[in-house]
C-alpha cells in the first residue's frame, strides 16, 4: 500500500469539510476522486498534499507517518501535486519552470537542464520551452505545471483537475500523456469533473460528498450508484462529458 | 496619585491609537494588505484639521467633519488609483506603493509646513478638570473618549450593519461574496474609505490636544503596525484593547525611564511579539 | 571567434569606463561622485538578493549597513583596533540579526516582514542615539590620520574608489553565479510562487534566510566602507530610513532581480541626487525626498520591474512588429 488516509478531518473553525475520510492506494494504480462541488475533494486533496495540516486522522506513506510533513517533505519522499488554478512560474522560461523541478533530484545545473529536457520532450513542450510561461495558454499551464512535477520523479502524483477546459483534441493528448505518465510507474490519484477521463483512465473511482468519500469502486459501476447520483442531483450538477 | 494620572493620560492616548489602528487592521484583515502610508494619513488629518480652522476659523466640530470626509476620498482614490492595481501584482509593487506614498506625502508635509512642531489655537475646550484628585486636561480627556466611541461605532458598523456584514464576507471569502452578488472591489473601495477617515478623524482629535510635525506620520505608523500586531490582524476589537495598552506602557515607560523610551519600548515590544505570538492576542495569522 | 553580443560589448565598455574614470576625472568633486556611486550600487546590489531575486521586500535594511558601519568605528574609539578590524564583527552581528528577524517572519506573508524590517530598523535607530557608548546622538568618529595603512585612512578618494570598485565587482560575481545555480533558481521560483515552489521540494524557510543572510553580510560591509571613507557615523547615516529608501529606490529604478538593474539606478540617481542637492541647497534634501517618494510609487504602479524591464518589453514590441510588417 502505498498510500493511506486514516479518518482524516478537516475544520475551519466551526464548518467540517471533511470529516473521517478514508482512502487507500496502491502502488500503480490510477485511483479517481470525484464528487459534487464543495464536498470537500479539494481540502481533502490539499490534505494529502501537505498543503493543509489535518484537524484529526493520519496519512501514511509507503509505511511511514507523514500526517505532520511539509509540502518540501512530501516533494522529496515523492508525493507531487499539480494545483487546481495553474500555479505556474509566470516570470520564467518553460525549461526553467520544470528545470525547478528537476533540481529535487538533481542539484547540479547542467544535469537538471538534460533532465528537464527530457521531460520537456516527452510532454510535448518542446517547441515552447524557451518561451515564458505568462505566454502559455491555460491548456499549455497545465501541460507545463505536469511537466514540472514530473521532472520532480515523484512515485505518486496528484492531478488536480488537470485536464479541464480543453478542446477534444487536447484533451485526448493530455488522456495519452497521462497514460504515458502512468507507464513510467507512478501511481496517480486524479481529481476530475470531466466523465471521459474517469472512465478512460481510472479503474477505481472514489466518490465524494459532504466530507467523506460516499462510494467506490470501478467507474461503471459507481455512476450507477444510487447514492452517487443522489449526492450530484442534490447539488445540481452531475458530471459532464468533456 | 500621579501614577494614576500617568496611567489615564496613557488610556486617553492609547485610545487614539485604538481608532486609527483599527482602520489599518481593517485592511489588513480584509486584503492581506499593509498600508504603509496609513501613520501619513493620521498626519493628514492633522494637518486638514490646522487648516481648516485657520483659513476657515471652523471650531472642532467642523474640521472633525472636514477631515473625516476629505480623508475618506483620498482613501478611496488611493484604492482605485493604485492600490486595486498592486493587488494583482508582484510583492514589490505591493509594499512600495504605500511605502513611496508614505514618502511621498511625509515629505510634501516638511516642504510645506516646515519641520516645526505646531498646535491648533486655544479653544473653549482648554484647561483641565479635577476627577477624584487626578487633573486631567480637557482636551485629552475629550479626545480619548470621543476615540474610543469611535473606535466602537466602527465595530459595529462592521458588525451589525448590512453594509458592514458586506465588507467582513468580502474579507472571509472573496469568492463566495462574489457569488452572493457582492461587488469586491466597491466594499475594498469602501474599507480604504473607512479605514483613512479613521486615520484622519484619530489625527484630528490629537490635534486637539498635542502639537505635532510630519515626522509624527513615521512613528503613528509603526505604532498601529505594533498596535495591530499585538491585537491581532484584521481584529478592531483587538486594535482596541491593544490600542489602550500601548498607551499605558507608553505613558509608563515615559513615566519610570524617561520620555526618551517611549517609542523604544514599544518598537522592542513589536520585536518580542515577533518571536513569541506573530498573530496577535485576538487575531488570525 | 566567438561572437561579441551587444550586451557583452556594453558590459566590457562600461567596466573600462568604470577602471578608467579616477584618471580621467581627477577633480575631488566627481571623484566624490563616482566613490558614493559605487558605494550606492555595492549597497543597492547586496539588498537586490533578499529584495529582487527572492521577492522579500526589506525596507529597513539601514538596520545592517548601520551595524556594519559602526563596528570599525566602535572597536578604533573603545579598543584602538585598525576600522578594518571591525568589519567582520559588523558582518557577523547582521547575520545574527538577519536571523532573528527571518525566522519568526518568513513563514508569514511578505508584508509581516517588510513590517517587521522597518519597525527594527527604527527601533535600533533610536536606540543607538541614547546609548553613549557608541556615541548616542553624536555618533563615532574614525582615525584623522592614518596610523599606518591599515587604518585605510587616505586623504584622496582614489583608493577607495578602487576598493570599493574590486567590492563591487566581488558582488556581481557573486551575484552571477547565484543566478546560474540552483539556489537562484529557487529564489526565482519562491519570488514567482511559494506555495508552488513549496509543492516540487524548495526549502523555502531555508533559502530564503540564505538570501538575507547573504544580503546582510555585504551590506553590512557597505555600511563599513562608508565609515570607514567617511570617518564618521551617527544614528541618521547609519540607521535612518532614508538609507534604506536609497537602496530600495536605486535597486527597483533600474530593475529588481537583474543583475545590473541596481547599477543602473545607482548610475541615474547618484548623480541626480547629487544636482538637487546642489540646486535646492539646504531644502534640497526634502524635495529628493519628495522625488524619491513619487518614483517609488510610479515604479510600484507602473513598472515593477524596473528599466529593464521597460527596456525588454520596448524590446520586444518593436521586434514583434518588424515581424509582422
Amino acid at each position: 500500500m502505498l498510500l493511506e488516509a486514516r479518518d482524516v478531518s478537516k475544520s475551519f473553525g466551526s464548518f467540517r469539510a471533511v470529516s473521517g475520510a478514508n482512502l487507500t492506494i496502491e502502488e500503480g494504480e490510477i485511483v479517481g476522486l470525484i464528487g459534487p462541488n464543495g464536498a470537500g475533494k479539494s481540502t481533502f486533496f490539499n490534505c494529502l498534499a501537505g498543503d493543509m495540516p489535518v484537524t484529526t486522522g493520519q496519512i501514511i506513506f509507503d509505511g511511514r507517518d507523514i500526517t505532520r510533513a511539509s509540502p518540501e517533505a512530501h516533494a522529496r519522499i515523492g508525493i507531487g501535486r499539480t494545483f487546481q488554478l495553474p500555479a505556474t512560474f509566470e516570470d520564467m522560461s518553460v525549461l526553467d519552470n520544470v528545470m525547478v523541478g528537476a533540481f529535487l533530484r538533481h542539484p547540479h545545473r547542467d544535469d537538471a537542464r538534460e533532465h528537464a529536457r527530457k521531460i520537456i520532450e516527452l510532454t510535448g513542450l518542446t517547441a515552447h520551452a524557451s518561451n515564458w510561461a505568462r505566454s502559455l495558454g491555460t491548456p499549455g499551464r497545465k501541460r507545463l505545471e505536469i511537466a514540472r512535477v514530473l521532472a520532480s520523479q515523484p512515485r505518486l502524483m496528484l492531478l488536480d483537475e488537470s485536464l479541464a477546459g480543453l478542446t477534444p483534441a487536447e484533451l485526448r493528448d493530455a488522456i495519452g500523456l497521462v497514460k504515458r505518465i502512468h507507464e513510467m510507474g507512478i501511481t496517480l490519484v486524479i481529481v476530475e469533473h470531466i466523465m471521459e477521463v474517469i472512465m478512460t483512465l481510472t479503474r477505481r473511482v472514489l466518490v465524494f460528498n459532504q466530507g467523506h468519500v460516499i462510494a467506490s469502486g470501478k467507474p461503471e459501476d459507481v455512476v450507477k450508484d444510487p447514492a452517487v447520483i443522489d449526492a450530484y442531483l442534490g447539488h445540481g450538477d452531475v458530471p459532464r462529458r468533456g | 496619585m500621579l501614577l494614576v494620572q500617568v496611567l489615564v493620560g496613557g488610556l486617553l492616548l492609547g485610545a487614539i491609537y485604538a481608532l486609527f489602528s483599527s482602520g489599518l487592521t481593517l485592511i489588513w484583515g480584509m486584503m492581506n494588505f499593509i498600508n504603509f502610508a496609513h501613520g501619513e494619513f493620521v498626519m493628514l488629518g492633522m494637518y486638514a484639521a490646522l487648516l481648516v480652522v485657520v483659513w476657515l476659523g471652523g471650531g472642532p466640530a467642523v474640521f472633525g467633519v472636514v477631515v473625516a470626509l476629505f480623508l475618506f476620498f483620498m482613501g478611496v482614490a488611493v484604492y482605485a488609483s493604485l492600490i486595486r492595481h498592486v493587488l494583482r501584482g508582484p510583492m514589490l509593487a505591493q509594499i512600495l506603493s504605500t511605502f513611496g506614498l508614505a514618502l511621498l506625502l511625509r515629505y510634501t508635509a516638511f516642504w510645506i509646513f516646515s519641520a516645526n512642531f505646531v498646535s491648533l489655537p486655544e479653544t473653549w475646550l482648554s484647561g483641565s478638570i479635577d476627577v477624584g484628585g487626578i487633573w486631567l486636561p480637557i482636551p485629552q480627556l475629550i479626545a480619548g473618549l470621543l476615540a474610543i466611541t469611535l473606535t466602537i461605532v466602527l465595530h459595529l458598523l462592521l458588525t451589525r450593519t448590512t453594509v458592514g456584514s458586506r465588507l467582513l464576507a468580502v474579507a472571509e471569502d472573496r469568492n463566495a461574496a462574489m457569488l452572493m452578488g457582492i461587488r469586491p472591489d466597491r466594499m475594498q473601495a469602501l474599507a480604504w474609505g473607512l479605514s483613512a477617515s479613521a486615520a484622519g478623524i484619530a489625527g484630528a482629535l490629537m490635534a486637539t490636544a498635542y502639537p505635532w510635525s510630519p515626522s509624527v506620520g513615521e512613528t503613528f505608523g509603526l505604532i498601529a503596525f505594533v498596535v495591530v500586531a499585538l491585537g491581532g490582524f484584521g481584529s478592531v476589537p483587538g486594535a482596541m484593547y491593544a490600542g489602550l495598552i500601548i498607551g499605558l506602557i507608553q505613558s509608563v515607560s515615559a513615566f519610570w525611564l524617561g520620555p526618551i523610551y517611549k517609542d523604544i519600548v514599544v518598537y522592542a515590544l513589536f520585536a518580542v511579539l515577533l518571536w513569541l505570538r506573530p498573530q496577535g492576542l485576538m487575531g488570525r495569522a | 571567434m566567438k561572437r561579441l553580443s551587444p550586451t557583452r560589448l556594453g558590459f566590457a565598455v562600461f567596466a573600462v569606463a568604470l577602471l578608467l574614470y579616477p584618471l580621467v576625472f581627477t577633480n575631488p568633486f566627481f571623484l566624490d561622485i563616482g566613490v558614493t556611486f559605487l558605494l550606492a550600487a555595492i549597497s543597492a546590489s547586496a539588498w537586490n538578493i533578499v529584495g529582487g531575486y527572492a521577492g522579500q521586500i526589506s525596507v529597513g535594511h539601514s538596520m545592517f549597513f548601520g551595524l556594519g558601519a559602526y563596528a570599525p568605528l566602535l572597536f578604533y574609539q573603545w579598543l584602538g583596533w585598525p576600522p578594518m578590524a571591525g568589519i567582520p564583527i559588523g558582518i557577523a552581528a547582521s547575520v545574527v540579526l538577519a536571523i532573528i528577524i527571518g525566522m519568526p517572519t518568513f513563514r508569514l506573508t511578505g508584508h509581516y516582514f517588510s513590517m517587521a524590517t522597518i519597525a527594527v530598523a527604527e527601533l535600533i535607530r533610536i536606540f543607538t542615539g541614547t546609548w553613549d557608548f557608541v556615541g548616542a546622538a553624536i555618533g563615532l568618529q574614525g582615525p584623522a590620520t592614518a596610523r599606518g595603512w591599515w587604518d585605510l585612512t587616505f586623504r584622496g578618494e582614489t583608493p577607495y574608489y578602487y576598493i570599493f570598485l574590486g567590492v563591487l565587482a566581488v558582488l556581481l560575481f557573486i551575484t552571477h553565479t547565484i543566478e546560474r545555480r540552483r539556489f537562484g533558481y529557487y529564489l526565482r521560483a519562491i519570488k514567482a510562487r511559494e506555495r508552488a515552489a513549496r509543492s516540487l521540494g524548495v526549502p523555502v524557510l531555508q533559502i530564503k534566510m540564505k538570501a538575507l543572510m547573504l544580503s546582510a553580510t555585504f551590506t553590512s560591509l557597505a555600511g563599513s566602507l562608508y565609515a570607514i571613507k567617511t570617518g564618521f557615523i551617527d544614528p541618521e547615516s547609519g540607521f535612518g530610513i532614508l538609507v534604506s529608501v536609497q537602496m530600495v529606490i536605486i535597486a527597483a529604478l533600474g530593475g529588481a532581480g537583474t543583475l545590473f538593474g541596481p547599477l543602473l539606478g545607482a548610475l541615474i540617481l547618484i548623480p541626480l541626487q547629487s544636482a538637487t542637492n546642489t540646486w535646492f541647497g539646504g531644502g534640497g534634501s526634502g524635495l529628493t525626498y519628495i522625488l524619491y517618494g513619487g518614483i517609488i510609487v510610479l515604479i510600484a504602479r507602473f513598472e515593477p520591474g524596473g528599466l529593464f524591464e521597460l527596456w525588454h518589453r520596448v524590446v520586444a514590441k518593436y521586434r514583434s512588429r518588424r515581424h509582422a510588417a
